[in-house]
């Protein structure tokens, strides 16, 4: 097995690894020093596994790259347009207000896929070597220390064994490792399990995001035209809402984000979106046009209370992984940025007094206390949890913790993880989510798609020859609780028909692993019952090809 | 002395995003590009061959664009050493002969000549997905002058100085011992390539590619280039084949589901339609003055091919254009056929009946085997006393190496795997003439998406044609010909290749031809080793049903199925009355083999797969579910509508 050495490791080719690495450049340079940074990224290329809605603020961009010409940075639309609708099932209602914290006055709209090419770009012309198509599946230790990352090894059959094509994978030992892999990312698990960084924290808790981009006929919606909708098809007890940004050259990207501490086993946020689709509202805009991709991501959004201890020896944490997105606007770019700068800074100290120690590493803590990250999470530290006990509830909660600065009337909120929301079919005080849209669960094609033909829209693919990523952790206890008791709410919950639940003649139960299918999108991994599903990272290059997602 | 692994490689657009240019040559700028598929399975080769001789010399050579640097690259992140690419404006718009032509000088130049002290291996890939004519290989070989050995899935050396491959031949495999130096392509039938490596992306981030011009190796613009080519595309047109949108089977388990796919299936309602697109109208023919570059060349020679004591099948299919041919050019033209054996003169008389007007027999003891050095040597002999102004082979794995080296030998070019031959004529606006008659060569091309015309101005105009695209001729009892005999000058260096083993199996071809319902098994349905496809066959067979089973080609690369019931590109084309393809995800090359049955059935586990948008009827489900049940309708009376044959 071949070990290569650097300085910086860092894991992960979206906006906080990228941001790591351009800042930590700088930093180096300005002291004088020369070291190497190696990024990898498992996506086949930068921007492959890259998914936001998004409209970004970009003032964080400005301070990435000072000396930039802004209007270099391939941003798409300037919002022009900003509005709130209240969705009913059959009508809308534009709120004349906007929800605090959700004004998107002077931020744009952008496909942070291309975003990332051109962070990449730019890191590569400051030195970075940048990996793409590597998978990570193992953190490097010595003496209880991390000391980099291990690469997959790839051309083993599905048990791992070794084929004639067997490559090992690399040891790439870092004095310093920055994880960066995303929501929910498998290694940021270990690390965090490991050296049990979430003591005293709050459990994580996310939502899906499925979206759509589509081309559109002209005079559908406006470049930088941005909708957000409440209501219709979520119920008061289910947390969420749809999006729709009006992009360049008549394209739009819509979805629908729904917090995954759902009730019903049988709920299908895929398929919530395309019945939001079906709304007056939503339908009009995509009259007449085509569908171009799919993909969904997680969102981390327990917020501030659910930010895990951050740095250990060697190692630090930032982005997604870490747990940065503001709610309720449910912004995370500019953050992830942010955490990667404020990484990178922390990392630069270390190599230029030549001390990684986790005491070292404790900067990183203190300069995000003192950053405005601290500004934009700390008043709205309580949001999500206050929508625990529903919409009504956690609107009126999140009224007072808007007079209160953010404490309401209780102080901090404890939040639950999100598989344990999850009731039995047996158990749930309303219809379960066939019943409910019943009549709006055949999709036409046009408007409307079933998943299969919209994965189809996400260029996915995975080899054939890997152990399959997906793993069941108890397949005893899995088959009896998750399958008899839950009825397999893995095949309702995954945004990538990756589940089948296959009954045969004889009436018995199995469920099917469609791994080649698979989004990344890590919700299986988050809101499996029982004892649950474990997302491992598969061969590096498998995934989406995402091209303007 | 170490041993050096040449890979040649070539970088093409990812299948499905294949663009052409308004040339109708490949738009290289544009598409998101990867190393062909064979040829990865070439570069895996060599790193095979490094397991067994450690401190072999892995070396990757490429000829195109200065953006095929980055495949290179790629063949170094798997674990190659250098990396050699030939890149020159002045090759733009060469054809095969002219690639092999360059691609050799190239290899001469780094010292890899005939005469070359040190023991090396050139590997390629079979065939390119971009061009798909499995040339170059061959032509390579012929030019450097060392033995080669094409569709090859194995290879080892013996440690001896010797290459032990195994290759793929018409309804099985040979092996065979070839000393080095030598080339062999791979199928991609071999083990599949390896991922690079992250050391190995970081070392290939960092290394030097020497890149040479056409100056640097001595190579003359005379033979390369659009201009020096052979062969040049004069029409490419779009192959439309529609079908009408598929009908799903809807059900809550495996009974319903065949209960719904038997109804749709009775209902019917889907029909084949075909329409193709006609290019626009021709211009009109200037006033130019004709002329017959053909230099005396006259007549059409076809190549018999000998397999298990019989023509095969394919060599009689192409009796049909060569006298078509024939009687567009007129003028009394001849249809001749070389046949080269042991005692073949029985045989002469079938290919008369069959169309020939004469047999050109070579018989020899030793020739009882196809072997591409004697064979190509003869023939190339045979031309030069005949001088025929068209060869034609059946585009056998035999036929597609054998047609390029003898096009390098008289300096013609080949067009590959026709499916239509007929005689035209071509303006040259530039010369201000009118070239007349000429081989008119179609071929599907783009992933079987368009069909390209090939003109050859070089006699013999060369072409290999698609098995089971022409029908075999009437067979004229008692028809009378001319029999001849040649006695070609052979020396003991054509006979270096030995045959160690040859493996054809039984049946398998003609009955897949002639089978009313064909069931292919595909890679998802191995692991019953294609149990319940051949009980499905059964079962029909049972009821007195003409029906085969047949595979992708992943099937074959496992071994589960021969090589003679692979459909598809190389394989076979079928057009059964029903085709039903279970576990097959429905890769162009197969689509293309099968997409003329008259209805399409497909089951598939995958409801993306790419088959259902390529059927008439789907069922998406588990074979190991649906088929059992499909088994037992069959048993109890159902035979997709088709009469039984008592």
């Amino acid at each position: 097995m071949d070990t290569v050495s650097t300085d910086v490791l860092i894991i992960g080719g979206g906006p906080s690894g990228l941001a790591t690495a351009i800042h930590l450049a700088d930093r180096l340079k300005e002291k004088g020093l020369a070291h190497r940074i190696l990024l990898i990224e498992k996506g086949s290329s930068i921007g492959s596994h890259i998914l936001s809605g998004a409209v970004v603020k970009p003032e964080v961009f400005k301070e990435l790259l000072p000396g930039v010409d802004f209007s270099e940075i391939p941003f798409n639309a300037r919002v022009t347009k900003d509005r709130t609708i209240l969705l009913g099932k059959h009508r809308s209602i534009t709120l004349p207000f906007h929800i605090p914290y959700m004004n998107n006055s002077g931020n744009y709209t952008a496909s942070l896929g291309q975003l990332c090419k051109y962070l990449a770009i730019k890191a590569q012309e400051k030195g970075v070597e940048i990996y793409t198509g590597f998978a990570i599946d193992e953190i490097l230790c010595r003496d209880g220390k991390v000391i980099g990352a291990k690469t997959k090894d790839t051309g083993v059959d599905h048990h791992g064994h070794p084929l004639e094509n067997f490559q090992p994978g690399t040891r790439v030992e870092a004095r310093i490792t920055i994880f960066a892999e995303g929501t929910r990312g498998s290694l940021a698990k270990m690390l965090i399990k490991k050296f049990d960084l979430t003591n005293g924290k709050n459990e994580q808790v996310y939502s899906l995001g499925c979206k759509e981009l589509w081309s559109v006929p002209e005079g559908n919606i406006g470049a930088g035209h941005v909708y957000h909708t409440m209501g219709y098809p979520l119920d008061n007890d289910e947390f969420g809402g749809g999006f729709i940004y009006g992009l360049n050259d008549h394209k739009v990207a819509i979805g629908l984000v729904v917090g995954l501490d759902y009730k019903d086993p049988s709920f299908d946020v895929h398929d919530a979106m395309q019945i939001w689709k079906t709304t007056s509202f939503v339908s009009r805009i995509l009259k007449g046009g085509r569908l171009l991709e799919y993909g969904a991501k997680t969102l981390p959004e327990g917020g501030y209370y659910a930010i895990p201890k951050l740095y250990t020896d060697n190692a630090m944490i930032v982005g997604d992984s870490a747990g940065m997105l503001a709610m309720p606007a449910l912004k995370g770019v500019h953050l992830a940025i942010k955490s990667g700068m404020l990484a990178a800074q922390t990392a630069a100290e270390a190599l230029a007094n030549n001390d990684s120690s986790e005491k070292s590493l404790q900067q990183y803590e203190t300069l995000i206390n003192n950053s405005w990250i601290r500004k934009e999470l700390y008043p709205v530290r309580n949001f999500r949890q206050g929508f625990e006990k529903g919409l009504i509830l956690g609107g009126l909660h999140f009224g007072t913790q808007f007079i209160t600065g953010g404490a309401g009337f209780f102080g901090r909120l404890r939040s639950h993880p999100d598989y344990k929301a999850t009731v039995k079919l047996s158990e749930l005080k309303k219809k379960p989510f066939k019943e409910r849209f019943k009549g709006k669960l055949e999709f036409d094609k046009a408007l409307t798609f079933d998943k299969a033909t919209d994965i189809y829209h996400s260029g996915v693919h995975h080899d054939e020859q890997q152990v399959v990523h997906l793993h069941i952790n108890n397949p005893e206890n899995f088959q009896e609780v998750n399958i008899e008791q839950y009825d397999a709410p893995e095949q309702f919950l995954c945004s990538s028909e990756v589940y089948e639940l296959h009954t045969n003649k004889a009436g018995k139960k199995e469920l099917r692993i469609h791994a080649e299918n698979c989004m990344h999108c890590r919700t299986c991994d988050i809101k499996s019952p029982g004892d649950g599903i474990t997302w491992m990272v598969p061969n590096g290059g498998n995934g989406p090809e995402f091209q303007e997602m | 002395m170490a041993l050096t692994i040449i890979s040649l490689i070539k970088q093409v657009p990812v299948p499905g995003e294949m663009k052409m240019g308004e040339d109708g040559l490949m738009e290289r700028t544009k598409s998101k590009s990867i190393i062909n598929i064979d040829c990865q399975f070439g570069l895996e080769a060599g790193l095979q061959l490094r397991k067994l001789h450690p401190g072999s010399r892995l070396i990757v050579c490429s000829m195109g664009p200065a953006s095929f640097e980055n495949a290179l690259r790629t063949a170094i992140s798997m674990g190659y050493d250098e990396a050699y690419l030939l890149s020159d404006r002045k090759l733009g718009g060469s054809d095969t002969y002219a690639t092999g032509l360059a691609i050799s000088t190239m290899l001469q130049h780094l010292g890899f000549t005939k005469d070359s002290p040190d023991p090396f291996i050139i590997l390629a890939g079979r065939q390119t997905s971009d061009g798909d004519t499995a040339h170059v290989p061959s032509q390579v070989a012929e030019r450097i002058g060392i033995p080669q050995a094409t569709f090859v899935e194995r290879v080892e050396a013996d440690g001896a100085g010797n290459v032990i491959a195994k290759r793929i031949i018409e309804g099985g495999y040979q092996m065979m011992k070839l000393p080095m130096p030598c080339v062999i392509s791979l199928t991609p039938t071999g083990i599949p390539p390896r991922k690079p490596s992250l050391s190995g992306a970081i070392k290939a981030r960092n290394l030097k590619i020497t890149t040479f011009g056409i100056d640097d190796i001595g190579l003359g613009t005379e033979k390369i280039g659009i201009n020096g080519s052979p062969t040049i595309v004069v029409k490419v047109v779009d192959i439309v084949s529609e079908r009408p949108p598929i009908i799903m089977s809807a059900g809550h388990n495996e009974a319903s589901l065949v209960d719904s796919l038997i109804a749709n299936f009775i209902k019917g309602g889907n029909v084949l339609e075909k329409k193709e697109k006609e290019a626009r109208k021709e211009a009109e023919r200037p006033d130019f003055p004709e002329k017959d570059f053909r230099d005396g060349a006259r007549g059409i020679i076809t190549w018999a091919e000998v397999t298990n004591g019989k023509i095969s099948r394919p060599s009689l299919e192409l009796l049909t254009p060569a006298r078509n041919l024939a009687n567009l050019l007129g003028n009394d033209t001849k249809v001749v056929t070389l046949i080269i054996g042991k005692d073949v003169r029985p045989m002469a008389q079938t290919l008369i009946e069959h169309g020939s007007d004469e047999v050109i027999l070579v018989d020899n003891e030793r020739l009882e085997e196809y072997l591409v050095l004697p064979f190509s040597s003869i023939f190339a002999q045979v031309i030069r006393e005949r001088k025929p102004e068209i060869a034609l082979f059946a585009a056998t794995t035999s036929g597609r190496e054998l047609a390029p080296r003898i096009g390098m030998k008289t300096d013609s070019g080949v067009t590959a795997d026709c499916t239509g031959l007929g005689i035209g004529e071509y303006v040259d606006k530039k010369e201000k003439v009118i070239y007349t008659p000429i081989l008119e060569s179609r071929r599907p091309t783009y992933g079987e998406s368009k069909l390209a015309t090939i003109l050859g101005f070089v006699c013999p105009q060369i072409s290999t044609a698609r098995a089971g695209t022409f029908e075999v001729p009437q067979l004229v009892s008692g028809k009378q010909g001319i029999v001849s005999t040649f006695t070609p000058v052979l020396t003991e260096k054509d006979f270096v290749v030995e045959i160690l083993k040859t493996e054809r199996g039984e049946g398998g071809l003609q009955s897949l031809f002639e089978a009313d319902i064909i069931i292919a098994g595909g890679r998802g349905t191995t692991n019953d080793s294609l149990g319940l496809i051949k009980g499905l066959a059964d079962a029909l067979t049972g009821q007195g049903i003409k029906a085969e089973w047949s595979s992708s080609r992943p099937v074959v690369d496992e071994g589960v199925a021969e090589y003679a019931r692979q459909v598809g590109q190389t394989g076979k084309t079928l057009r059964p009355k029903v085709y039903i393809a279970v576990g097959i995800s429905g890769a162009i090359q197969h689509i293309a083999g099968m997409k003329e049955s008259e209805k399409i059935i497909a089951v598939d586990h995958n409801p993306k797969a790419n088959i259902f948008h390529h059927a008439d009827f789907g069922i998406v489900g588990e074979y190991q579910d649906i088929l059992p049940e499909l088994i037992e309708r069959v048993k109890a009376g159902f035979t997709f509508g088709i009469e039984a044959k008592k």
